[in-house]
């Protein structure tokens, strides 16, 4: 049971994975790839994660007194916003090869098939 | 493990696992949006209010926008669509 | 490669991985019962040498300072890289009416929807800007407020229209917030060496407990990162609605 967290990570992980394989439309396959990303997100929260602790902002409760870890948690507070910068280039790619190709499935657009 | 904790990572393999097999892609910005939502309530739910209020802003508000934006753009630009 | 392949490939590549993510799975500590070196020592060291209460903000922006100017840089370049894909087969221009899907009408915006705009934009812009300035106080910073700030301009877009959010919202000032915050974080990083301290050096007086100004370093390169994240935020926006508009004449290839 301990190790929902970890299996949880690599669950949205795998799923996702198998989402890009399978898919068959460009904006689809941002979507699974954001999943893929929000693995990451709640396995470094989850190994930051102490029973019993606050949060790491010492406003409300005094400094000293038990807290999760900070460092985790500003890795994915900055990964969150400028991953959502990537996924805004990548559909920035598929709108631009909607363009010129007309399709966004990856089977239509093999290189030597024109 | 609290009651709340599992139930909230169950939460959000669920809502992971929705956003991958919505395999239409309006549909799925939908999924999306719930699925950022409920990283939000386990964020918040692990102790971490700074990366929850990322993630309430970027992960249901911004990116499903910007999908939205992009297959209205898509939709646009192919008026003979065949859906 | 067929999809029936690929499937094949990606089931054996997985029962191989298989054993080495179990042992994985076997060796990980116990949820939320094991030594956090790191953290605890920036809990027990940030407050008193930082005079800051929020440890995420002093991680982001002062012990991790650097990092985070490359984070500042790769945002700089996913949003510089979008609107060049963008505007490269759209051009410059902005279309002055609505592309529509075939004869499909354009609903009109109800008044209800005006006016609730009217009172939440303002609002949100003010909060956004407050997540922004109290980001060494209490939860968020320069990245949520930036982008509360970046989508609640669209808010301006739902309730006036598109020209009169393209006026009152110029992407000029767009690009000037996004560069000209990046460039403000990486000043203040060169303003330290100035001082013959190393890059990103803590060298302005760090305030009292629970002012705004408290941290030294912190609120600057934290009110450059709130800029260039709504900048960067506002810009994504609005290069992705003005693909939905109708191209001027000899605009599209």
């Amino acid at each position: 049971m301990s190790a929902l967290p970890w299996l949880v990570a690599l669950w949205l992980f795998a799923i996702g994975f198998y989402g890009m394989m399978t898919s068959r439309h460009y904006v689809h396959l941002i979507g699974c790839l954001s999943v893929m990303q929000s693995g990451t997100y709640v396995l470094l929260l989850a190994a930051g994660f102490r029973w019993g602790a606050g949060p790491p902002i010492f406003s409300d409760h005094p400094p000293g007194t038990p807290a999760v870890d900070p460092v985790v948690q500003a890795l994915v507070l900055t990964d969150i916003v400028v991953g959502a910068a990537v996924t805004a280039l990548l559909l920035a790619l598929a709108l631009q090869l909607h363009k010129r190709r007309g399709t966004l499935d990856p089977e239509e657009l093999k290189p030597m098939r024109r | 493990m609290t009651p709340l904790l599992a139930g909230l990572l169950l939460l959000v393999a669920a809502t992971g696992a929705g956003v991958v097999l919505t395999r239409q892609p309006r549909r799925q910005v939908m999924a999306m949006a719930a699925n950022g939502l409920a990283l939000t309530v386990l964020f918040t739910a692990l102790q971490a209010p700074d990366v929850a209020f990322s993630q309430l802003v970027v992960g249901t508000a911004a990116v499903p926008l910007l999908f939205l934006a992009v297959l209205a753009s898509i939709r646009l630009h192919r008026p003979e669509e065949k859906e | 490669m067929s999809p029936r392949a690929r499937g094949i490939l990606a089931t054996l590549a997985a029962l191989a991985l298989a054993p080495g993510a179990l042992a994985v799975l076997r060796a990980m500590p116990a949820f939320g019962d094991h030594p956090l070196p790191y953290g605890d020592a920036v809990n027990r060291i940030a407050p008193a040498e930082r005079i800051v209460s929020n440890m995420v903000t002093a991680v982001n922006f002062d012990l991790r300072g650097f990092d985070t100017l490359g984070e500042e840089v790769m945002l700089l370049a996913a949003v510089v890289g979008t609107v060049v894909v963008l505007r490269g087969s759209r051009g410059e221009g902005v279309g002055d009416r609505p592309a529509t899907c075939g004869d499909r009408p354009i609903p009109p915006r109800s008044e209800a929807v005006v006016l609730l705009c009217r009172i939440i934009a303002p609002l949100t812009l003010l909060y956004g800007l407050y997540v922004v300035l109290h980001a060494q106080l209490t939860p968020g910073g320069g990245f949520q407020g930036g982008a509360i700030i970046g989508s609640g301009l669209l808010l301006v877009w739902v309730g006036e229209g598109y020209n009169a959010w393209r006026r009152l919202v110029p992407g000029v000032v767009l690009h000037a917030l996004e560069g000209g915050g990046a460039g403000l974080y990486a000043l203040m990083g060169f303003g330290a060496m100035l001082t013959g301290a190393a890059f990103l050096t803590n060298v302005l007086p760090l305030g009292e407990w629970g002012s705004i100004l408290s941290g030294g370093v912190i609120p600057v390169v934290n009110f450059g990162v709130g800029l260039a994240v709504s900048g960067a935020f506002g810009m994504l926006f609005l290069e992705f609605l003005e693909e939905t508009r109708e191209p001027k004449d000899g605009e599209e290839p």
